[in-house]
């Protein structure tokens, strides 16, 4: 019957059906792209985050997509230049009166948004606020050791619980907000339309989509280039690329080699790169076997080409390190001598032990970090005798699993560490010391070592302290670190943008190039 | 009819609270928001005072009744990793969900039913063949494939259209595309079988032999007789669109539920989470009812 039906139906309708349905949806996509419209001026800069910031008020949460954009918003009371010296920002001068008192000149003539002026009073309350544990902020930790902030004509006091060496290096991270309209809007008023000191001024917050800044042309430092800014929240990283290649944006973050390939072969960007201070490393659980055994970590950390996973698949600049810190922390120790690569002497060392070294053991991991270089570093252990098995999860589960004691613990953990201080007291004391939930270490040398390096305020003792450390470390095995990590952006090749290792991204410290 | 209206809100109530409570347990063992919240350098003395300024420290089944208390009073609690109240997160994204699946469902409508309709009519032809390899073809592309080819075509490439964010009607042009494709072969394959079917009808001979051009007799017969099924079809469609929102709106960085949904879960914040599953699983469950409610009106037999 239907082929009856169909014997009537002429080919030819058909056929002007098909025909006028590719002419509607020809019209329909013409008048669409007749809308749209490409321009990307040097009035207005478009910066592609991987995320959505998740708060403006910078005393609430720290993550790089809402710190990227708070910092162009606050002054802090210190920061950082590019080459990575500490300098003073709201503070002018500052002087270490006591081993736990520290003295701030406020700088005059810095002004708010709303056009207050900025006085040690809003310095005083922003320390409060930040250290009061009812405000409930993510950062107390970083602030936890100051227990006082007083404020005389236009110096302010701090004092701490007892004498805190890092404490520059944290200050660097604290913005300053304004008491006068905080006490009055509130803090979730505030969040939603911040105001303060910085360089650009606050617009616009369409949620999850972007957050839009003005230049504060009134502003004490170096005025910004760009009369607008616009962060947008891209959350794939090709979306991000494509973006840059397609002129829509003028910086791009969180990309990796591959993608700076495509940018660079493309010729619409290029790439901006720089050693951050995250260190990729492995932690050992000493509690368990196989690594409880010096050999068996010595024969491991032989085993690893730390060359080879960054040649061949990092592959952006990466440094290969022998301790837990870069040269970007106070704390470094150029002296530490580098791990030894020598697979045919870690097979040697583990066949004395096979029932040993062949014990299962699982390698923790999460998506979020590199997972061929996960993958790789289980195949070169394996390679000459461990039993590596690969256990992923997702991060807050993974976190659960490497800050669970010892006999919860995996054998070993890949991990990409930053403290955001540059200060060897936020590396190593979190992951050695055996008080912390990171560390899987017991050792009371070590532990000395640690305390006297975070209560002196001599760096001569402090950088004798933590040489000790390293030393312990390299000749125990007691952590593997692989390699001091890149940080990568994708630019307008007209951008002159320099990338720091505290991964900072001050609107004013960049430039059109003409 | 009544009973039959009781057994069903009944079930559909159940139905949801099932989801929601399933929800708020399982969250709760995929581990700790706090670990994500505070620094790597944060002692056990700051996670204690972040777990108890986010309720965490009290037992689960006290979290729970809380949960189920406030949600009564519409009061859906504040996201300590956005930093402000649910109901205004949610709120904010909802229209940009409702732009995408509208626009979705328009692409998909409008390609699917006009691509059925001429399969049906060439059906056996060598159009048609190639028109339902293009539908399959539609039907097996990983949305995220698709749309990161689209990007690169028509954003990067020719530079016809923005690459991603929202806007202007460019904007909604390729995620739309992209979240509409395996709906439009749905509607595609749905339409051209209806229309087979409705072909093979009596009616349409005898309309047929009277000399009924045939575009009348799509507009005055066809088409109305065939959409019976297709627009039944149409209240899966939307719970369809809702679940592929989710990677959509990742890829063109489309600030909607779905993306949300994604950035929620992986930063366990757990007060978005609930409530997106709530609005979720009250429109699954809502369309699937009033689908059954017209059934019921339409065929009495159905009804217990």
């Amino acid at each position: 019957m239907t082929k009856e039906v169909l014997v009537k139906m002429p080919f030819s309708e058909g056929r002007a059906f098909l025909a006028l349905f590719l002419k509607g949806l020809a019209a329909l996509f013409l008048a669409c792209v007749c809308l749209s419209a490409f321009a990307v001026t040097e009035e207005n800069i478009v910066i592609d985050l991987s995320g959505e910031p998740a708060s403006l008020d910078p005393h609430v949460q720290w993550n790089p997509s809402s710190y990227y954009v708070y910092r162009n918003i606050f002054d802090n009371l210190f920061t950082r230049d590019n080459g990575g010296k500490i300098v003073g920002q709201v503070a002018e001068t500052w002087e270490q009166t006591t081993d736990t008192t520290l003295k701030l000149t406020i700088r005059e003539g810095i002004f708010f948004h709303d056009g207050e002026p900025l006085k040690p009073s809003d310095v005083v309350f922003s320390i409060k606020r930040i250290i009061d544990p009812e405000f409930g902020s993510p950062q107390l930790g970083q602030f936890n050791k100051i227990v006082d902030a007083v404020a005389e004509e236009n110096i302010v006091v701090i004092s701490t619980a007892d004498p805190y060496p890092s404490l520059l290096a944290q200050l660097v991270k604290l913005s300053i907000v304004p008491e006068h309209i905080i006490s009055k809007v509130g803090d979730s008023k505030f969040n939603d339309a911040p105001i303060g000191s910085g360089p650009y001024a606050f617009l616009e917050w369409d949620r999850g989509n972007m957050v839009k800044l003005i230049r504060n042309e009134d502003y004490w430092g170096d005025v910004g280039p760009f009369l607008r800014a616009t962060f947008r929240s891209v959350p794939d990283v090709a979306t991000r690329v494509a973006d840059l290649r397609a002129g829509t944006a003028d910086l791009v973050v969180s990309i990796d080699a591959d993608f700076a390939q495509q940018i660079n072969s493309g010729g619409t960007g290029k790439i901006l790169s720089a050693l951050s201070e995250r260190v990729g490393y492995l932690g050992l659980n000493l509690e368990k076997p196989p690594f409880n055994n010096l050999e068996m970590r010595r024969a491991a950390s032989m085993a690893i080409d730390r060359q080879g996973l960054i040649e061949g698949l990092l592959q952006a600049g990466e440094v290969p390190i022998s301790q837990m810190l870069t040269p970007s922390h106070f704390g470094f120790d150029a002296a530490v001598p580098p791990f030894e690569f020598d697979v045919a002497r870690a097979r040697a060392i583990v066949s004395t032990n096979q029932a040993l070294a062949s014990s299962p053991a699982t390698l923790a991991t999460s998506p979020v970090f590199d997972q061929r270089i996960v993958q790789a570093i289980q195949q070169m252990l394996n390679d000459v005798g461990f039993n590596i098995a690969i256990s992923m999860s997702d991060m807050p589960r993974y976190l659960e699993i490497v800050t669970s004691p010892s006999s919860r613990n995996s054998e070993l953990s890949f991990g990409r560490w930053s403290c955001a201080c540059q200060d060897a007291d936020g590396v190593v004391y979190p992951l050695l010391h055996s008080s912390s939930s990171w560390s899987r270490v017991k050792n009371t040398h070590l532990d000395d070592l640690l305390e006297a390096a975070r209560s002196s305020l001599d760096p001569e003792v402090r950088q004798e302290a933590y040489n000790q450390v390293h030393q312990i470390v390299r000749e125990e095995y007691l952590m593997l670190p692989l390699y001091q990590a890149t940080v990568l952006y994708g630019a307008a090749v007209d951008l002159n943008f320099v990338p720091t290792a505290n991964e900072s991204m001050f609107l004013n410290r960049m430039r059109i190039i003409r | 009819m009544i009973r039959f209206l009781v057994f069903r809100f009944s079930q559909a109530a159940l139905t949801i609270f099932g989801v929601v409570s399933l929800v708020f347990f399982l969250q709760r063992l995929t581990g700790d928001p706090v670990a994500l919240l505070l620094p790597e350098t944060a002692t056990e003395d700051d996670i204690k005072v972040m777990r108890e300024v986010m309720g965490l420290d009290q037992p689960v089944w006290s979290q729970y009744a809380n949960f189920l208390f406030d949600t009564f009073k519409l009061d859906f609690g504040f996201s300590f990793v956005r930093n402000a109240p649910v109901s205004e997160i949610i709120i904010s994204r909802i229209p940009e969900t409702l732009k995408l699946a509208i626009g979705a469902l328009a692409f998909s409508m409008l390609c699917g039913f006009p691509l059925g309709l001429i399969m049906a009519f060439t059906a056996r032809r060598q159009v048609s063949k190639w028109l339902m390899a293009f539908v399959l073809a539609c039907q097996s592309l990983p949305t995220f494939w698709s749309g990161i080819v689209m990007i690169l075509v028509f954003g990067v490439w020719l530079q016809w259209l923005p690459t991603s964010g929202t806007g202007s009607l460019s904007h909604l042009i390729m995620p739309s595309i992209s979240l509409g494709l395996l709906s439009l072969a749905t509607y595609a394959r749905m339409t051209r079988t209806a229309v087979l079917e409705e072909l093979d009808k009596d009616y349409i001979r005898s309309a047929r032999a009277r000399g009924v051009r045939t575009a009348r007799l799509v507009q005055k017969h066809l088409l109305r007789n065939s959409l019976v099924p297709i627009v039944s079809i149409s209240a899966i469609e939307v719970s369809q669109l809702l679940a592929g929102a989710v990677v959509v709106e990742t890829v063109f960085a489309w600030p909607g539920l779905g993306l949300l949904t994604m950035q929620s879960i992986a930063a366990r914040d757990f007060a978005i989470v609930q409530i997106i599953v709530l609005l979720g699983s009250f429109i699954t469950v809502s369309a699937n009812l009033i689908s059954d409610l017209l059934y019921s009106i339409i065929d009495p037999r159905i009804r217990p």
